[in-house]
């Protein structure tokens, strides 16, 4: 297994945001991360990624404990990052973004240079090379964010709603970067709301509610599963598909 | 603009010849030391966004030990600026390692309560003169004193310090550590994400900011002969650096020098028209120019040149 996460829990003062979580990823593979608002996903991330230690529990890549691992140790590692409200440094150009981080791998100037503008064409951001970050809308800000983290040369990517607010159009050309990404061997673990990203990209969905992981499965199994669709819409909808 | 640097460097280099005189002379040398301590300031203030309000302590620590060095050995000045570089280094290492687990404001008020005490302590130390400071050669021995009847010498002395801050400088902004700076200034959050050491590059950066300073520190006691707590130390001395980085454009190649062409001629024009009686007036200068720059033009005047440039530049093409 590439990434495995055993029995995670994060409490914040008495309140428990995740409690006794597991996930195990393979190399190679696409999970998908999906719950209601408040459910624990994002705290459940934030885990994964170092920006905040678990409670309890621990976190394994490549078979190394990196539980009490920083957030820029779990980035040297190979475990790269996007934020739900995307984190551009905003002074600086898209080029400028990317090398940031570029220079993980790449110490020097020229050599993170090119290497980051390879990874402009590639997420199609060619046009804004020299825009700075402040200029850009939303949808444009996330696919950066895309970029530099892919600039850090991640084996494993962690996409917070990454795909979140783009139009169809966009959706449509998110996902087939999502896809090129997992092409180039990128294992991915995808927090989103939107069922179409889903479907399409997931081989398995995680689904939290309260905290817990209430279902696992295949994408197909957890739209049909009755715990995850009352956790989405509530027992009342249970009721009305049961009432004649 | 291409012609923009050696138009400066020119200007800098000649300006002893085009403004003749000791009070010009003096006002370039003042000039010059503003901008090399903003200069130094700005690595760690503007470039990685880490406000200290208590950089006077590395200026004081420079300026005190060439000071120390004549009066209990006998040494040239000079002898004791790179003593006082290593003080320097080693203070803004004990400063940052904790101070830096704060972000923020907490940080710059850490900064402000460490140089605080640090004024106070020197103030009430015998060895460093208390109160009543330290004095240089009054007569130079020789040139090794660099104790100059003209303030020509000294501006040349000061001009090369500064060409050498801000080479530096420029190095620093190509560099990876350069991106990163600005990245931590940006977010430390999402550096942290990129794998950006946050805390290591902050320490680094404050550790070269005050090498620098420290070495503005020196150049201030060898020329003036004489440093108390006050004009080593005092709060106005770091305040001072912030305004004149901030007003031309903090995290800026250039910002500290176009801060420093405003700032200096304004206060001599205060001081030499309302003389003692205003001595006060550089409080309520500083105070007005941070008013004015948070209200109108935060980015300093370096981002307000650069939004007004092509609009002027458009327009004299369409004339």
């Amino acid at each position: 297994m590439l990434l495995s996460a055993h029995n995670i829990s994060k409490a914040f003062g008495s309140f428990l945001a995740v409690r006794d979580a597991d996930l195990t990823v393979a190399e190679g593979e696409i999970i998908g991360l999906i719950g209601p608002n408040g459910a624990g996903k994002s705290t459940f991330f934030n885990c994964l990624a170092g920006d905040t230690a678990p409670t309890t529990g621990r976190v394994l890549f490549d078979g190394i404990d990196v539980t009490r691992y920083s957030a820029e140790a779990h980035a040297r590692a190979g475990i790269g990052r996007t934020f739900q409200v995307p984190a551009t440094f905003e002074d600086m150009t898209v080029l400028e973004n990317v090398m940031v981080g570029a220079f993980l791998r790449h110490h020097h100037r020229g050599a993170a240079r090119e290497t980051a503008l390879r990874i402009i064409e590639m997420t199609g951001l060619a046009r804004q090379t020299a825009q700075r970050a402040r200029s850009l809308g939303t949808p444009v800000r996330k696919r950066l964010e895309i970029a530099r983290v892919l600039a850090t040369e991640p084996r494993l990517m962690l996409l917070d709603e990454a795909l979140a607010g783009l139009t169809p159009t966009e959706l449509q050309q998110a996902i087939a970067l999502v896809r090129r990404i997992h092409e180039l061997g990128v294992t991915l673990v995808i927090v989103e709301h939107i069922m179409e990203v889903i479907m399409t990209l997931a081989q398995r969905v995680l689904v939290f509610n309260q905290g817990h992981v209430i279902a696992h499965g295949k994408p197909h199994e957890i739209v049909a599963n009755e715990m995850v669709i009352e956790a989405y819409l509530g027992r009342g909808h249970r009721r009305r598909r049961e009432t004649p | 603009m291409k012609w923009g640097l050696p138009a400066l460097a020119a200007l800098l280099l000649f300006y002893p010849f085009i403004f003749t005189g000791p009070f010009y002379w003096d006002i370039g040398v003042a000039f010059l030391l503003a901008a090399i301590s903003a200069s130094a300031w700005n690595i760690v203030g503007g470039y990685a966004g880490q406000v200290s309000v208590g950089h006077s302590m590395f200026f004081g620590v420079g300026a005190y030990t060439p000071l120390l060095f004549y009066q209990l050995w006998g040494l040239p000045p000079v002898a004791g600026v790179p003593a006082g570089m290593l003080v320097s280094l080693c203070l803004a290492l004990a400063i940052g390692m904790p101070t830096f687990r704060l972000r923020g404001h907490y940080f710059s008020m850490a900064t402000i309560a460490v140089a605080e005490l640090i004024r106070i302590f020197v103030g009430t130390w015998e060895l460093v003169g208390a109160a009543i400071g330290l004095q240089g050669p009054a007569v130079g021995r020789g040139w090794w004193d660099l104790t100059f009847r003209s303030e020509l010498p000294y501006y040349y002395i000061f001009l090369g310090v500064l060409a050498i801050v801000l080479y530096t400088t420029f190095e620093v902004e190509r560099s990876r550590f350069g991106y990163y700076l600005r990245a931590i200034k940006a977010g430390e959050r999402a550096a942290r994400s990129l794998g950006v050491p946050v805390r290591a590059t902050k320490l680094k950066a404050l550790m070269l900011s005050a090498l620098f300073t420290s070495v503005a520190g020196s150049l201030y006691s060898i020329k003036t002969g004489f440093v108390d707590p006050e004009s080593g130390f005092g709060i106005l001395v770091s305040v001072q650096m912030v305004i004149v980085a901030a007003l031309g454009g903090a995290g800026t190649l250039f910002g500290p020098l176009i801060g420093a062409l405003i700032l200096v001629p304004l206060q001599t024009a205060t001081n030499t028209w309302f003389g003692g009686g205003g001595s006060g007036l550089t409080y309520i200068l500083y105070g007005g120019i941070i008013v004015l720059l948070a209200r109108f033009e935060p980015g300093g005047m370096h981002e307000w040149w650069q939004r007004v440039a092509p609009r002027l530049m458009r327009r004299w093409h369409a004339a």
